[in-house]
C-alpha cells in the first residue's frame, strides 16, 4: 500500500505542476480561507492575552466604587447629578466593613512630568499604601510608599515601567528627583511592565503618589474612585455590604436608587465577551464562506481532471487498478492541492501576524496552525469525494474508448 | 484443464429499447501456449469478446472460467485483481501514460500488485530489456517512435508474468516495418511459452497466429482448429 501512496502523491504533484495556472487559481480560494481563519484566530488569541494582562491593572475581584457605572445603558441626565466620591469615605468604609481587606482611594488626573530636559504628559494617581493590594502588578525596583509617608504628605513617587525607560533608560531611578507639574518628587519605586490596555493606551507611563501629597498639591479635581479588595470567597457578600455602607453614607431612603456605582472587572469581561463573539462570529462566517467557495473550485477542477484523464483511468483499470485505488488517486490529488494551499495560507498568515503584532499584541498559536491545515485537508476530502467517486465508477471499456 | 473456457456466453445490450446481441452463445476453449487470432468486421462482436476475455466486461449470461476461477460471477475488485495478475493488455493506441517515463509506465502494474520498489524497478528494467529498450528506460512516450511505444506497452503487459497477452489491433497505428518488429516480438513470446490472443481485422497480421477464429453477428462462424 505504501508504494501506491507514493505513486498517488507523485501523480498528484505531476498533475498540479503540469497545470500551474489552474492549480494556483484553484488553490487561491483555500489559501484565502485558511488565511482568514488563521488571522481571525490570531487576532482573538491576541485580544484574549492583552485583555487578561489589561485586567490585572484593575485587579480581579476588586470592587471599584465610583460616581458612574463603567458600562451602563442609563441616560446621562439620570446620573449627571450624582454627588462625587469623597476621600473621607475610605475611613468610614474601613470602620464599618467586615469583608474589606484593603481600601484604596484612587484619584486621577493628567499632569506633565519632567526629568532634566525631558518632559512628558501622563496620568498621575493619588492613592494610599493599600493600592498595591488592589492591583495585580508588582514593584520591580525600590518599594511602595508607607502609611507614614502618606500621612505626612511626603513627596515621593512610584513610576510606571514606561516612564522609567523614557527618563532613565537602564539606569537606576531610585533616589532621583522628577518634577510633576513643576513640583519635585523623589522616585522610590518602579512598577512592573504591563503593556497597553486592550492594546489602546499604555498604563506604563503612570506615576503613583501618596494620597496626602496628591490632595495637597493637585487639589481635588479629576476622577476619584475607591478600590476595595474583599476576600475572594465573599465577593458577593462584600458587594452587598459595601453597597449598604455607601447608601448609608449618602443618606439614601429605601425607595431611592443608588447614586453611586460599584464596578467590577466582570463588567469589562462581559463587554469583552460580546466583542469577541461579534469578531469571532463574523470571522467564522467569512471563513466558512471562503472555504466553501474554495471547496467548490477544487471540486470543479477535479471534475475537469477526471474528464481529461478518462482514458488514463481506463488504462489503469485495465492493468489492475481497483475502484478504491482510482478513488484514492483522485481523492489524494484534491487533498494535495488543499494541503499545499493550506500551508501557503498559513505561511502568509504567519507573515501578516508578524506585521499585525507591531500594532497589536498577537501570536499565532500552534494549535490554530494545526487546525487550519487540518481544515484544508478536510475541505480537500469533501470536495474531492464526488469527482473521485465518479472516476472510480467509470466503466473501463468506455473510458478506454474515450477520445 | 483448459486455460480459458467460455460456455454459452451472451452479451446483450439494450440500446434505445432494442435488444442488441453483441455476443450470441459463444463457446470457446483456449489452451495454454496457444497463439490465437480473433477476426471479424467491425460490429461482429470481436471487441466485446476481447473485453470479455480480458475481464473488462462481464457476460449477461454464460460461464467463463479462467484457470478454474469463475470470472462471470466476480465483483469489481476481483476482476481488477485477475486483470492485474493474469492478463497483459496491448492496445492499438499504446495507452501509455504520457507524463511518465518508459520505466515508470512498465512499473505501474507492479505498484497495483503491491511489489516493493527495489524489486519493482529490477523487474521493469528486465521487461524493457526483453523488448530491446534497455537504452530508452528514462524516455517519455513522446520521445519514442510508434514502434518503441508499442514495445514499452508490451513490456508493461509482460511485467506481471501474465497467463495471457491480449493484443487489440497492436499494429493498427504502426508502419509496416514497425509492425513486423512487433509481430516478431509476439512470435518470440509465443515460442517462449506465452499464450497470445490477437484481435485484428487484418489477414496478414492474423496469419502470424496458429489458430484463427472468425466472428459474425456475435457468433463464431469459423475456427481453424475445428475446420473439417
Amino acid at each position: 500500500m505504501f508504494s501506491l501512496f507514493i505513486e498517488n502523491i507523485r501523480i498528484s504533484l505531476t498533475s498540479i505542476f503540469e497545470n500551474k495556472t489552474r492549480s494556483i487559481l484553484t488553490a487561491l480560494g483555500i489559501i484565502i480561507g485558511v488565511l482568514s481563519v488563521t488571522l481571525m484566530g490570531t487576532l482573538i488569541s491576541g485580544l484574549d492575552k492583552s485583555f487578561e494582562k489589561s485586567m490585572s491593572w484593575l485587579g480581579k475581584d476588586i470592587l471599584h466604587i465610583s460616581r458612574y457605572e463603567w458600562f451602563s445603558d442609563m441616560e446621562w441626565w439620570e446620573v449627571k447629578n450624582r454627588p462625587k466620591i469623597q476621600p473621607d469615605y475610605v475611613k468610614k468604609i474601613r470602620e464599618r466593613s467586615r469583608y474589606a481587606i484593603a481600601i484604596a482611594p484612587v484619584m486621577q488626573r493628567g499632569a506633565s512630568i519632567e526629568f532634566k530636559e525631558q518632559e512628558t504628559r501622563t496620568e498621575i494617581f493619588g492613592t494610599n499604601q493599600d493600592y498595591m493590594e488592589t492591583i495585580e502588578t508588582n514593584i520591580i525596583e525600590g518599594r511602595f510608599f508607607t502609611r507614614n509617608e502618606d500621612a505626612s504628605g511626603a513627596r515621593v513617587v512610584v513610576i510606571g515601567y514606561g516612564l522609567k525607560k523614557a527618563f532613565f533608560g537602564d539606569q537606576n531611578p531610585i533616589g532621583e528627583y522628577i518634577k510633576i507639574d513643576k513640583i519635585k518628587f523623589r522616585v522610590i519605586g518602579v512598577l512592573e511592565e504591563q503593556g497597553k490596555f486592550l492594546g489602546l493606551f499604555s498604563v506604563d507611563k503612570q506615576a503613583v503618589l501618596p494620597f496626602g501629597a496628591y490632595k495637597r498639591i493637585f487639589s481635588k479635581r479629576g476622577w476619584m474612585r475607591i478600590s476595595v479588595k474583599v476576600s475572594e470567597k465573599f465577593v458577593s457578600e462584600g458587594l452587598d455590604e459595601i453597597s449598604i455602607i455607601m447608601r448609608h453614607l449618602r443618606g439614601l431612603k429605601p425607595t431611592q436608587k443608588n447614586d453611586f456605582a460599584i464596578n467590577q472587572t466582570k463588567a469589562f469581561e462581559k463587554q469583552y465577551q460580546g466583542l469577541k463573539l461579534a469578531i469571532g462570529g463574523t470571522g467564522l462566517f467569512i471563513t466558512l464562506l471562503s472555504l466553501l467557495v474554495g471547496g467548490i473550485g477544487i471540486m470543479n477542477v477535479m471534475f475537469v481532471s477526471v474528464k481529461e484523464r478518462t482514458r488514463e483511468i481506463g488504462v489503469r483499470k485495465a492493468i489492475g487498478a481497483t475502484k478504491s485505488m482510482i478513488m484514492l488517486q483522485f481523492l489524494m490529488e484534491a487533498v494535495t492541492i488543499c494541503f499545499i494551499a493550506g500551508l501557503i495560507g498559513l505561511f502568509l498568515a504567519y507573515l501578516l501576524s508578524l506585521f499585525i503584532n507591531k500594532i497589536f499584541p498577537s501570536t499565532l498559536p500552534i494549535s490554530l496552525a494545526t487546525f487550519s491545515v487540518l481544515l484544508s485537508i478536510i475541505v480537500g476530502v469533501i470536495s474531492g469525494l464526488i469527482p473521485s467517486y465518479q472516476a472510480a465508477n467509470l466503466e473501463p471499456i468506455d473510458s478506454l474508448r474515450y477520445e | 484443464m483448459s486455460l480459458i473456457s467460455l460456455k454459452n456466453i451472451e452479451k446483450i445490450y439494450n440500446i434505445g429499447g432494442e435488444e442488441v446481441r453483441a455476443l450470441d452463445g459463444i463457446n470457446l476453449v483456449i489452451e495454454e501456449n496457444e497463439y490465437l487470432a480473433i477476426m471479424g468486421a467491425s460490429g461482429s462482436g470481436k471487441s466485446t469478446l476481447m473485453n470479455m476475455i480480458g475481464c473488462l466486461d462481464t457476460p449477461s449470461s454464460g460461464v467463463y472460467t479462467f484457470e478454474e476461477e469463475m470470472v462471470h460471477s466476480m465483483g469489481d475488485s476481483q476482476l481488477a485483481s485477475i486483470r492485474n495478475r493474469k492478463i497483459g493488455f496491448v492496445f492499438q493506441t499504446f495507452n501509455l501514460l504520457p507524463k511518465a517515463t518508459a520505466l515508470h509506465n512498465v512499473e505501474i502494474p507492479l505498484i497495483y500488485a503491491n511489489i516493493k520498489r527495489g524489486k519493482r524497478i529490477k523487474i521493469a528494467e528486465d521487461a524493457l530489456a526483453s523488448v530491446g529498450l534497455s537504452d530508452r528506460v528514462n524516455h517519455k512516450p513522446n520521445e519514442l517512435s510508434g514502434g518503441q511505444r508499442q514495445r514499452v506497452a508490451i513490456a508493461r503487459a509482460l511485467v506481471n508474468k501474465p497467463s495471457i497477452i491480449l493484443a487489440d489491433e497492436p499494429t493498427g497505428n504502426l508502419d509496416s516495418k514497425s509492425s513486423k518488429e512487433i509481430m516478431k516480438i509476439f512470435n518470440d513470446l509465443h515460442r517462449n511459452g506465452n499464450t497470445i490472443i490477437l484481435v485484428t481485422h487484418e489477414e496478414d497480421i492474423a496469419s502470424y497466429a496458429k489458430r484463427k477464429i472468425k466472428l459474425l453477428d456475435g457468433k463464431i462462424i469459423e475456427d481453424s482448429n475445428q475446420a473439417t
